[in-house]
This record gives C-alpha cells, sequence and structure tokens, in this order.
C-alpha cells in the first residue's frame, strides 16, 4: 500500500500557553513494499509520524494519504476499522495485555469481527507457529521474557494479516540477541511485500542490506 | 464468517471479570446486599399496604362511644332504639369488645363478643361465625381463636381451656371450641370470638351495656350528616366516623412507612456512592486497556459493547440474588428484624405472617433503580476513555 504524507505538521498543546511541535510540515511517499526505517534522536518526531500514518492521532495539519485515500482525518470508528483492516503496529513496550494469555492477546484484533471458531484457531495456529511462541500459548504475558512478549506481540499485529506494518523502537528493551533474532524475523516479514515503516536509533537497523530507504528526523523535520 | 452474538466478545467480558475477581466479587456482594435490602423494603411494605387497605376497607362507618371523665366508657344499649331511628340509618349493632393483657406471654388479645343472631358490624365476623359454627361455642359457653392467639396459648399449656381473670380477681374458664384464620393477618393473630355474656362476665360490665356501637348507613354520602345528628342526640358521646379512623390508620402506617423511607434512603445513598466511585475511579490499567484495544482495532461500540456485558453480568446477577434472597426473606423467614418496624398496629406481639403479594412493578422499580444505572455508571467513563486519541491513552 502506498503512503503519502502531504504537509503533516503535529502541535501537542501542553497547556493554553505551551505548545510542542512534534512535526512540521512534514513531506513524505512511502512505496508498497518499501521497508523504511526512520532515525532519530529522543524527540525528534519519529513515534508521532507512525502515530499518525497509523491514525492512532490526528495531524493539526496536512494529510496522510494511503491508497488514495484520505486517513488523517477519519471519524474514530473509521479510523478503528482502518487500523484492524490495513495497520499491524508494534509497540515499544508492546503494548500487550498483561493478564491475559499469549493466544487470547493474539485473538484481540479478531474479536469484533467475530470470527467462526475453526477459522479463528486457523489463523491463531499459523501466527503462533510463524513467530515461535506456540509452545507457550496458555501461558500468561506478564510471565514471559521481554523477547517472547515482544513474538506475541508481533504475532498479535500480523493476525489480522495487514499490508502495513508499523514497528516503534522495536529493539529498544531487546538485548543484542533477541535484536538480531527480531531483525531475522523482519526479513521473513520483507519477503511478504509488506509496507514496513520502523521507526528507531538502534544502529543494527542502518547497515542491514534488505532496509529499502533510511530517513532521519530532527526536531520534527526532515533532515535527511 | 460472521455469527450474529459475538461469543468472544462475551467471553472477554467473563475473563475481564475474572481477572480482577476479588474487587468484582466485593462489589457483587455489596451491590446483592443493597438490592435485596431494596426489594425486602418494597416487599414488606406492599405487604402491610395489602393488609392496611383490606383493614380500611372493614372499618365500621360510625362508631359511637360513650365519654365519662373524657375517657372511654361503657355504653347503654338502649341508645341503639334511638339511633336506629335516625333517617337513613340502616343498623345499628352494639358491640362488646376489649383488650385482655395476658402477662405470661406480654401481649394483648382482643376479645369479642358474639351474638350469633345479631347482625356482625363487619363481613368478616359473619364469615368467621358461619365457617366455624359458633352456635356450637354459645352451646358450650366456649371460645374460638385466631390462629396466633392459639399459637401463644399452646406455647403456654392452654392447648384446650383458658382461664380469664375477672376485674374482680376471680378466674372464669373458657373452652377453646376451635380456630380460625381470616383473610387478615393482622385482624386473626389476636382476636379471641366468645358469646356475648361471657364477654360481658370477664369485662365485668352490665348486661345492658356495650362497649360502643356501631352504624351502618345506606348512603355512605350521607355519614358525615348522621354523625353529626347522633352527636347532636348523644353530646357525651365521641362520634368517629371511618374517615377519621382511616386517617389515624393512615397516620400509624406513614409513620411506620417513614423508618422505611429511611431504610430506603440509606441503600439507595449507599449504592450511589459505588456509583460514584464507579464514574470516577476508572484505573490507569483499565483506560490503558481500551487505548490498547483501540490500537489494534477495535471501535468505540465494540469497547462499550464489552463493558456492557460486563456490568450487565454482575449487576443482573446481584439483582437476581438480590430478589432471591428477599423473597425467602419476607415470606419464607418472615422478614426477621425488619417486620418488628412494622407489625402490632395496637403493639401486639402475636404472630403475624406478612401475605404474599406479587407486585411486578416492585421488581421493575428496584430493577431499574439498579441494573441499569451500575451499567451507565461503568459505560460512560469507558466511554470517556475510549473517545480519547487512542494515542495520548497508550502513550
Amino acid at each position: 500500500m502506498m503512503i503519502e504524507l502531504k504537509n503533516l505538521t503535529k502541535v501537542f498543546e501542553v497547556n493554553k500557553n505551551n505548545k510542542t511541535t512534534a512535526l512540521k510540515d512534514l513531506n513524505l511517499n512511502i512505496k508498497e513494499g518499501e521497508l523504511l526505517v526512520i532515525k532519530g534522536a529522543s524527540g525528534s518526531g519519529k513515534s508521532t509520524v507512525l502515530s499518525l500514518i497509523a491514525s492512532l492521532s490526528k495531524p493539526t495539519n496536512g494529510e496522510v494519504i494511503v491508497d488514495k485515500k484520505r486517513v488523517s482525518k477519519l471519524p474514530d470508528n473509521f479510523a478503528s476499522l482502518y487500523r484492524r483492516e490495513h495497520i499491524g503496529f508494534i509497540f515499544q513496550k508492546y503494548n500487550l495485555i498483561p493478564t491475559l494469555s499469549v493466544k487470547e492477546n493474539i485473538l484481540l484484533p479478531l474479536i469484533p469481527q467475530n470470527p467462526n471458531e475453526i477459522e479463528a484457531q486457523k489463523l491463531l495456529e499459523k501466527v503462533m507457529k510463524k513467530f515461535k511462541i506456540e509452545h507457550k500459548k496458555d501461558n500468561i504475558v506478564k510471565n514471559l521474557s521481554g523477547g517472547e512478549q515482544q513474538r506475541v506481540a508481533i504475532a498479535r499485529s500480523q493476525v489480522n494479516d495487514p499490508k502495513i506494518i508499523i514497528a516503534d523502537e522495536p529493539t529498544a528493551n531487546l538485548d543484542k540477541e533477541l535484536s538480531l533474532h527480531f531483525i531475522e524475523i523482519l526479513r521473513e516479514l520483507k519477503k511478504t511485500k509488506k509496507t514496513i515503516i520502523i521507526a528507531t536509533h538502534d544502529p543494527l537497523f542502518f547497515e542491514l542490506d534488505f532496509v529499502d530507504r533510511i530517513i532521519e528526523l530532527s526536531n520534527g523535520e526532515l533532515i535527511r | 464468517m460472521k455469527n450474529k452474538i459475538n461469543t468472544y466478545l462475551i467471553e472477554y467480558a467473563i475473563n475481564s471479570l475474572l481477572r480482577q475477581k476479588y474487587k468484582n466479587i466485593f462489589i457483587l456482594i455489596v451491590f446483592t446486599f443493597l438490592t435485596s435490602l431494596l426489594t425486602s423494603i418494597f416487599f414488606i411494605s406492599n405487604s402491610i399496604k395489602y393488609e392496611l387497605n383490606t383493614t380500611l376497607k372493614s372499618l365500621p362507618q360510625i362508631t359511637v362511644q360513650k365519654l365519662k371523665a373524657g375517657r372511654h366508657h361503657s355504653i347503654n344499649t338502649q341508645v341503639v332504639d334511638h339511633i336506629i331511628n335516625i333517617a337513613g340509618v340502616e343498623d345499628a349493632i352494639p358491640r362488646v369488645w376489649g383488650y385482655y393483657y395476658f402477662e405470661n406471654a406480654g401481649v394483648n388479645f382482643s376479645i369479642v363478643g358474639i351474638d350469633e343472631f345479631e347482625n356482625q358490624y363487619k363481613d368478616s365476623l359473619n364469615k368467621i361465625i358461619k365457617e366455624n359454627d359458633f352456635s356450637k361455642a354459645e352451646e358450650n359457653s366456649s371460645m374460638i381463636v385466631g390462629t396466633g392467639v392459639k399459637k401463644i396459648l399452646d406455647e403456654n399449656y392452654y392447648s384446650e381451656y383458658f382461664n380469664f381473670i375477672r376485674p374482680d380477681g376471680t378466674f372464669k374458664k373458657v373452652d377453646i371450641a376451635g380456630t380460625f384464620k381470616s383473610n387478615l393477618q393482622l385482624e386473626s393473630n389476636d382476636i379471641i370470638l366468645l358469646p356475648k355474656e361471657i364477654a360481658l362476665d370477664i369485662f365485668d360490665m352490665e348486661e345492658d351495656m356495650a362497649t360502643d356501637i356501631i352504624v351502618k348507613v345506606s348512603n355512605p354520602e350521607e355519614i358525615f350528616t348522621i354523625a353529626s345528628k347522633i352527636k347532636l342526640m348523644y353530646p357525651d358521646t365521641r362520634v368517629i366516623t371511618n374517615k377519621e379512623l382511616e386517617i389515624s390508620y393512615q397516620n400509624i402506617f406513614d409513620y411506620k412507612g417513614g423508618i422505611f423511607l429511611a431504610l430506603f434512603i440509606i441503600s439507595i445513598f449507599t449504592f450511589f456512592i459505588i456509583i460514584y466511585d464507579k464514574v470516577s475511579g476508572l484505573s490507569s490499567e483499565e483506560k490503558k486497556e481500551i487505548g490498547i484495544l483501540k490500537a489494534i482495532g477495535w471501535k468505540v461500540e465494540d469497547v462499550l459493547k464489552e463493558k456492557f456485558y460486563e456490568s450487565f453480568i454482575i449487576s443482573f446477577i446481584a439483582y437476581t440474588f438480590g430478589v432471591l434472597i428477599s423473597f425467602t426473606f419476607v415470606y419464607i423467614f418472615q422478614a426477621p428484624l425488619l417486620r418488628n418496624i412494622f407489625t402490632g398496629y395496637s403493639e401486639l406481639k402475636t404472630s403475624f405472617e406478612l401475605p404474599f403479594v406479587f407486585d411486578f412493578n416492585t421488581l421493575f422499580l428496584v430493577f431499574f433503580l439498579s441494573v441499569p444505572i451500575y451499567i451507565a455508571a461503568t459505560i460512560i467513563p469507558s466511554w470517556k476513555s475510549a473517545t480519547i486519541e487512542t494515542d495520548k491513552v497508550i502513550r
């Protein structure tokens, strides 16, 4: 899916007299199947870009266009539907529900669609196998290691088979070994021709042969 | 692909309740207790109201009492002949009745003297006399007693007879010929029916005297006029109309009702504290969970549906348990503690059964006061969280 960001600006209002500009007039085109890495220091606006693409927040100015459809001003329910159908989001802190089991967490995006049990079970088995977490399926998520929790988060983001995968600082909480493992998962995902956007400041991503493009943000502006 | 009912959502709601089981069990217990207290208040109140209405319907239209030194005194039965000649009076019946204090049990019985061949002042007495073959009691100079009286007498080893003590201290032994149970619980439990001459004997009254006179009027619109005429004829009497009696009964009921109202307000107040806590107390974990669900594609309506199931399950279970508990408490166990507030219009301690009165409105009212309010109190804060920009909630 092709993504266009047009004159994207996001201003956060801390209070009436205190406003922070997270993004300034950003223009960016992301091709279908492209793996884009957004680098930049903390507070550079990387997470804000991801949030706007996923329609988790609305821009102050500008537009986000996905497959020629403007998603930046979608009403809340349509934004949820758009995320459900097109976006697989891997959060920095995984954002799992800690008291649910692995399989319950992975199934969460399917619940509103009310799938039949056999179909849901098939999808569940498929992603759990793909991300090597099926042996922990009945474990409560809060009892898993960081690497395992991330695999659950990735499996959850893939259970709906989305066309766009967004990852926010995916290796920030992982040691080097687990980070390398994530990169192997990423390589596999790249083969599926999905559009992948990663926001990171981990240098591991800057030398990867399968990354199509690396851009850099600083103070909300594209500098490279 | 789609089923009609989203069982996943219901399953998620149940799991969500179980994840905070101690908190939810506590809410369930408090909610059930309040619902049962509220329902019990309504059940008891309905039963008493039913009794009261039945009593009011059977009240005499006019009661004439002789006053002496400002106090109620026996009245000469010759007065009956004069009253009956007043135009519009259908009947005038002298009554011999009074209270008898039974010290052993610490209760008052109502003694009513009956002349089988006279018209009784109310239909329920006529019915009791007919059904219990009072002529036998009259022949044997014995009495028939209400079930409550019988129970107390049995408990005090008077299962076949009772020794009344006359005002001069001598005994009057009267055999028990039978027991009766009228539709009116308040009436049946403390009444002793015996031949009029025995009643006169027990109360040490002259043969031509009566406790009071009941007047029946053909046209209810004329009650007040006839009462005024009697008062003119006999200035030394107190003439009480059924309207005045109704007011005094109603006052007693309203006073007791006030105590129940206080209980009602307390339970409602406690319930609203829970509701207030719920509305203002969505934890950061709960808010974050809603944010996560939104981020992975749940719509606001999906979140609200799940919250609806959660709150419906807990409130409906509490409501059902509450109603069942209060039903058992009021109608099977006869509302211990609570019923004492209401029983005994004349400070009687005789046993009193709350009659079963099914009132759909009561069940609906309690349901309306509990389930939808709890559901709303759960859904409103969830809706507030669900409509905040998702990014803000999960960051």
